[in-house]
């Protein structure tokens, strides 16, 4: 496997997405190739730092209110059909 | 996507609780793929609202098929994008020219080759940081963003986002690829700008 090919598979390699054969080949090519390490490595960064920091919901200050209209907007429905 | 479950019969019959367990479940998970298409908290909001209103009133529409976090999302992403239309006025911008899923396509080759993926555990609570990381998805064409979205940062799978975005799981396979590369491009640089300032490796 060459540079090109590893960085095309570089998504199913860091999924566990590829054949065994594949992954052998990709593994091989990692351990001797530094630049696909390092792309390798910091993609998983990537991933990481958007997962740990990426997840923040509603700013807690608006959820209540949010929920409220909600509610009021199901109520005032309901009386508009019955 | 592992949620609590929703008794729907509740649903239907308008019990409070069954709403405030919708809500709860999903409610900031919609917020997250709003606010991802379009930038603005307030429209976010507005997207949250409108996809519960449309998903109860239509809950017979839904048929089980997939699972209802799936569905809701396709709502909101829906939504989302009609949204986005009517702002803008104009088309949207055409999307990445479209990927063959079977070959795979050429993507970009990496470019920047510095190793920073040792960042100290500190910058994950830094303004500064948090600035880039929001910065450097707001720059990927919308298509590629909600796929990272779902896929990397909620943590679907390739068939559940494939099925709330409407794509095949093939399209959402490369399209989640381009938007790790692309990110971690935009991260290179960034981050090898600022390890030697502070002093870090290399």
């Amino acid at each position: 496997m060459n540079c090109e090919q590893l960085i095309q598979y570089l998504s199913d390699y860091i999924d566990r997405n590829l054949s065994e054969e594949l992954t052998a080949e990709a593994s091989e090519h990692l351990a001797t190739c530094r630049n696909c390490h390092v792309v390798l490595d910091t993609t998983r960064q990537t991933i990481i730092l958007y997962r740990e920091t990426g997840r923040r919901g509603i700013p807690i200050e608006r959820r209540a209110d949010l929920f409220d209209r909600l509610q009021r907007s199901l109520a005032d429905r309901k009386d508009c059909t019955s | 996507m592992a949620v609590p479950a929703i008794p729907l019969d509740a649903l239907r019959a308008g019990d409070p609780a069954a709403l405030s367990a919708l809500f709860e479940a999903y409610a900031d998970r919609i917020y997250r793929l709003a606010l991802g298409v379009l930038r603005e908290p307030s429209a976010a909001e507005d997207i949250v609202q409108e996809t519960f209103l449309s998903a109860i009133t239509h809950l017979n529409r839904f048929e089980g098929r997939s699972s209802l976090g799936t569905w809701l999302y396709r709502v909101a992403y829906n939504a989302s994008l009609d949204r986005l239309r009517r702002r803008t006025d104009e088309p949207l911008p055409p999307d990445e020219p479209e990927a063959n899923p079977e070959t795979g396509e050429a993507v970009p080759l990496p470019r920047s080759i510095v190793d920073w993926a040792a960042t100290p555990e500190r910058w994950l609570t830094d303004r500064e940081v948090a600035v880039e990381l929001d910065r450097a998805i707001g720059e990927l064409p919308e298509s590629l963003r909600v796929v990272f979205l779902l896929r990397d940062i909620e943590g679907l799978s390739t068939e559940e986002t494939a099925e709330a975005l409407g794509l095949t799981p093939g399209a959402a396979k490369v399209r989640l690829h381009r938007a790790r590369l692309a990110l971690r491009e935009r991260l290179s640089v960034y981050f090898s700008e600022r390890m030697p300032r502070e002093g870090g490796t290399p």
